[in-house]
């Protein structure tokens, strides 16, 4: 917030402010009056429409797709973060040949859509012998395109560290490696944790692409829920609103995470690469 | 950090390995058999040959087949029961007796295009999935079969008028299933036609009735249980293709691919058959249980 | 790699499609992110939260599901777009979220003193921002506004699941005819990064043209 834009309000400023807000705030009461009656006269509303997501089975069926979710989410984040590290370091490395392939693969996947890699590792594979498990098909597409991302992250936070950090280390007798893994990694892991966190929100988004691979995660758990019970639009409400949760108490997280820092985030790359699904 | 990282990758292998097992695929064994299951035959121990799929599939001790999980009364999975039921699914079950004794069978979800890979390297022993056959596709996999055969139809909203025939679909706008047969034949009958397509049958008819498109062609199974749950969506025309749905084997194995047709013979002797279809397809379509089609009556089978 | 010039035309097609799905969701989501990140920090409670909820939904949720919902959904409560206005709206609304959140560590990024001189001045609320702070704000933010164009445009693939034949729907309608996946898939990717390469050197212009000397 940056509160220099404006001056504590004054009085006359608060009443109006106050009746534009009751103003506001009956405009979009009407409006969501509005849209909420043209979905009832649609009989979307109907008892009979949401009376399967009172009922416990239908949950189960969805959390355990959420479980499903969070494991190729978790799987994927762990291996592109260990692949990010390696291509972070790789690209800081003194090595031209060390720092130009690394160079390459992040600035090439960063610019290939996921859909386009799921569609590689689901079509193209198999045609040369490599058909993998439905997992690993949603997996390792997303483990290949944030990988890419983690690296920037983790980039950012290694080049954020001060020289002088790496200078002591050298100075008492470390070498350029132990003074890597010594002394700027742990501070720079600890600056980039709430990129790490968003961009992780970021990979579990991702996820809903085993719709596509039809690997039983949330998205596809309401697909398979849909051809059972006709229903599509209040399941994919339902599944909107579990994605809903789940994301915000981790952006949560990662906003805690942030307030603890002493010095703000790091993040250009942070802010863009979340935008990914 | 060396150790941090041996055991991170540990348990990251093992929690992948967890997952292969638990989530894609779906365990089967029902608790409760329908009545036609009970009655399916079981084979002699002298049909199991040795050293022949058939063996491999014993003992192991389950049958894996590649299936979807979300095709109403054909191959879709009951969220309460987490069991999957329809006439391919009962099918499965049924040579699963067949082979074990017991209707023991792991569905692996496979996408339509990957069927293939998946036959030919083995991950799956046999697909039922609405699996047309064509010899082009016999080239790459054994059909078993022919054991049941459909046509695409065609559905509209109530009411409109002007489409009694596939040729009627030309310069209109027509819905169709992502990555169905539908999607060739409306190509072929109704060159003219704009296709829309959607990835699951429910988004199919959502878009009709919304009318994004003024017809939707599928299987005609699959739109006669949509027109049964919706009255506002009624079917045109009878069938206007053959679709002769085959039992996906891997190519060259002439000895399994036998050995699956005199289990076909079996359960259709047997009425067996018959009451897969009575409890799935028969449970929206009026009247009896078809007359199968014949058995290697299909170029490519 | 005689397939692509086999099927040329569709791919072509395809092409423009990503294309006009990116430039006009892009434009979009540019115009609602500016005024989303004026609600962010204007001095009124309300549009501070309406805007707080706004980049907290759209960052939460998942663009696909968003796409789905929206595409079905909305004609229920009377409102019906065709496919490709529906993509476009929805992709505009949901980049919209990221767009002002860079806008607003641009903003938070430009000194205190600088509003504080504005306001010294005797400009206004709206003043400030438009004269002040946002020429301001927007050098630094070139950079992730353009990495948030790069991620518009690969986000755009996800509109084939309402029915939008994009680059990614037609290069997999013709690998199902063709099935040579290697140069059909290929083709496209390097298409993507073509379509990239052009936001990455407008990008690097602008940030030469828009720095300042202190």
């Amino acid at each position: 917030m940056s509160t220099a834009l404006f001056d504590e309000p004054g009085p006359k400023a608060r009443r109006r402010i106050k009746v534009a807000t009751v103003a506001g705030a009956l405009a979009a009461v009407a409006l969501v009056a509005l849209a909420v009656r043209q979905f009832a006269a649609n009989g979307q509303l109907d008892a009979t429409r949401w009376q399967p997501y009172a009922t416990w089975p239908m949950w189960r069926y969805l959390l355990d797709g959420l479980w499903s979710t969070f494991l190729a989410a978790v799987v994927s984040a762990a291996l592109a973060m260990a692949l990010g590290l390696v291509l972070a370091l790789g690209r800081l490395s003194h090595r031209s040949w060390v720092r130009a392939p690394a160079a390459a693969y992040v600035e090439v996947v960063r610019v290939i859509p996921a859909l386009l890699l799921v569609y590689v590792v689901l079509f193209a594979l198999p045609r040369y012998g490599l058909d993998l498990l439905l997992f690993w098909k949603l997996t390792v597409p997303l483990t290949v395109s944030n990988a890419a991302a983690y690296a920037e992250i983790f980039r950012a936070g290694i080049v954020s560290i001060e020289r002088g950090q790496t200078e002591a280390g050298l100075a008492v007798g470390l070498t350029r490696f132990q003074a890597m893994r010594l002394v700027v990694l742990p501070q720079a892991a600890r600056r980039v944790l709430p990129s790490i966190v968003s961009q992780s929100v970021g990979l579990l988004k991702d996820t809903s692409l085993g719709f596509v691979v039809s690997y039983g995660e949330l998205l596809y758990s309401g697909k398979v829920l849909a051809a059972y019970n006709g229903l599509l639009i209040q399941t994919y409400l339902v599944v909107a609103l579990i994605y809903l949760v789940v994301n915000a108490s981790l952006s949560k997280l990662a906003r805690t995470l942030e307030a603890r820092q002493p010095s703000g985030g790091l993040s250009p790359w942070r802010m863009s690469r979340r935008s990914l699904p | 950090m060396k150790r941090f990282v041996a055991v991170a990758v540990a348990s990251l292998l093992a929690l992948a390995a967890c997952g292969e097992s638990s989530s894609p695929a779906v365990p089967g064994a029902s608790p409760q058999q329908s009545e036609a299951l009970a009655k399916a035959p079981v084979a002699d121990a002298a049909e199991i040959l040795p050293g022949s799929t058939m063996e491999k599939i014993r003992q192991r001790g389950e049958l894996i087949v590649g299936g979807s999980l979300d095709a109403p009364l054909l191959s879709q999975q009951n969220p309460v029961s987490g069991e999957v039921e329809g006439f391919d699914a009962e099918m499965g079950k049924a040579l699963a007796t067949y082979i074990l004794g017991e209707p023991k069978v792991k569905i692996v979800n496979s996408a339509s295009e990957t069927r293939e890979a998946l036959l030919a390297n083995g991950t799956v022993d046999v697909v039922f999935q609405t699996y047309t056959i064509t010899e082009e596709r016999a080239k790459q996999v054994a059909f078993a079969g022919p054991y049941y055969t459909s046509g695409l139809t065609i559905a509209v909203k109530k009411g409109t008028t002007g489409i009694a025939k596939p040729e009627d679909l030309n310069g209109k706008k027509v819905l169709a299933g992502a990555n169905t047969p539908a999607i060739p034949a409306i190509k072929k009958l109704a060159p003219q036609a704009e296709i829309l397509t959607f990835g699951s049958d429910p988004e199919c008819i959502q878009a009709l009735k919304q009318d994004r498109g003024v017809a939707y062609v599928q299987d005609e199974t699959i739109l006669i249980a949509d027109a049964k749950k919706d009255p506002s969506i009624e079917i045109v025309t009878k069938p206007f293709t053959e679709d002769p749905y085959g039992i996906g084997l891997k190519h060259g194995d002439d000895q399994f691919k036998k050995f699956v047709n005199d289990w076909l013979k079996k359960i259709q002797d047997a009425g067996v058959w018959q009451g897969i279809w009575k409890n799935s397809i028969g449970t929206v379509v009026t009247g009896e249980a078809p007359q199968p089609p014949g058995i290697g009556s299909v170029p490519g089978s | 790699m005689p397939v692509l010039f086999e099927h040329l035309p569709e791919l072509w097609q395809g092409l423009i499609v990503t294309v006009q799905l990116t430039a006009a969701s892009f434009a979009g989501a540019a115009v609602l992110g500016v005024l989303v990140c004026a609600l962010r920090v204007s001095p009124v409670g309300v549009l501070r939260a309406i805007g707080t909820a706004y980049v907290e939904t759209f960052q939460n949720l998942p663009l696909l599901v968003l796409l789905v919902l929206a595409f079905f959904g909305l004609p229920e409560i009377g409102l019906q777009a065709p496919p490709l206005a529906t993509a476009i709206i929805v992709i505009a609304v949901y980049e919209a979220a990221y767009i002002a959140e860079a806008l607003r560590s641009g903003v938070n990024s430009v000194s205190k003193g600088q509003g504080e001189a504005a306001r010294a001045i005797g400009l206004t609320f709206g003043q400030s921002l438009r004269h002040v702070i946002l020429p301001q704000a927007l050098r630094t933010v070139v950079q992730p506004l353009g990495n948030i164009f790069i991620a518009t445009a690969m986000n755009t693939a996800l509109a084939a699941a309402v029915g939008v034949v994009d680059l990614t729907a037609a290069a997999h309608r013709v690998n199902l005819v063709e099935a040579q996946p290697i140069p059909i898939f290929v083709g496209a990717g390097v298409a993507y990064a073509l379509i990239a390469s052009v936001a990455g050197f407008v990008t690097g212009r602008l940030e030469r043209r828009l720095v300042i000397l202190r």
